[in-house]
């Protein structure tokens, strides 16, 4: 199990574009990915947009990732480069 | 309000005049206009083409149906001058291009001030966290009045 711990850059926080790519990035790997806020145990799923909704994270605030799976890395890298990634920046979904 | 709506913020944010659950049109944007029109017509709403604007641009950036069966089209607009919610339910769904392709049958719509982001983001997180439990959601298509639907949000954000 792979885990770490992930500043939100985007402006708007989770939320909107940046969420929806965040989901779809999650759903581009085989390893079962869930997010919760940096100082909960309450993880969801990634790849779920309601979940990934439902933490509320906003720009500035931690998040905690936890892969499990083969690709559980390439994962982590994937999506801790969406949430590092301005929104003006992120290219198109 | 603070990160979280609580029981004693629904009456405020969605009184029973913002629900309705006779079927609404089962076309995306005609049903966003009908969500938008509960909050029109209870006085909600300074300036609807300036809402129903925001609410379509933000549709063109990402779709707000989230999945499982829900859509929440959301804006921040000064063209209402507090946090207002509606909720509709379509007995047949509506299809709002979510990720797992299930169209929305429960429907909400959030309205925030321009200026407040932080109970934009507080509703909107309270909302999808209550609609993740399954019971929340059975208790919502099996509401048959507005007060029913207000007591099964008020036990969802408890």
């Amino acid at each position: 199990m792979s885990e770490r711990i992930v500043e939100i850059v985007p402006e708007a926080g989770l939320h909107a574009r940046p969420a929806s790519k965040f989901v779809e990035t999650a759903g581009e790997y085989d390893a079962t990915v869930e997010i919760a806020r940096a100082d909960s145990d309450d993880l969801v799923p990634a790849g779920s947009m309601i979940a990934v909704t439902s933490i509320g994270a906003r720009s500035g605030e931690k998040v905690r990732l936890v892969a499990e799976g083969d690709d559980a890395e390439a994962a982590l890298d994937a999506l801790e480069q969406v949430l590092s990634t301005p929104e003006d920046e992120l290219e198109e979904a | 309000m603070s990160t979280n709506i609580e029981k004693d913020d629904i009456d405020d944010l969605i009184p029973e005049s913002h629900i309705a659950l006779d079927d609404p049109p089962n076309e995306k944007s005609a049903c966003i206009e009908y969500l938008l029109d509960l909050l029109v017509d209870a006085g909600r709403v300074d300036d609807r083409e300036a809402a129903l604007d925001a609410l379509l641009a933000r549709e063109e950036e990402t779709t707000t149906g989230v999945g499982m069966g829900i859509g929440i089209p959301h804006a921040q607009t000064d063209a209402v001058s507090r946090p207002s919610v509606a909720f509709t339910r379509s007995d047949e769904g509506v299809d709002f291009g979510s990720m797992d392709d299930e169209p929305a049958k429960l429907l909400f719509m959030i309205l925030v001030p321009k200026e407040g982001a932080e109970d934009h983001l507080a509703i909107l997180s309270s909302l999808s966290r209550a609609l993740m439990h399954e019971e929340v959601r059975d208790d919502l298509y099996a509401a048959e009045t507005p007060a029913a639907v207000q007591a099964a949000l008020r036990e969802a954000v408890a």
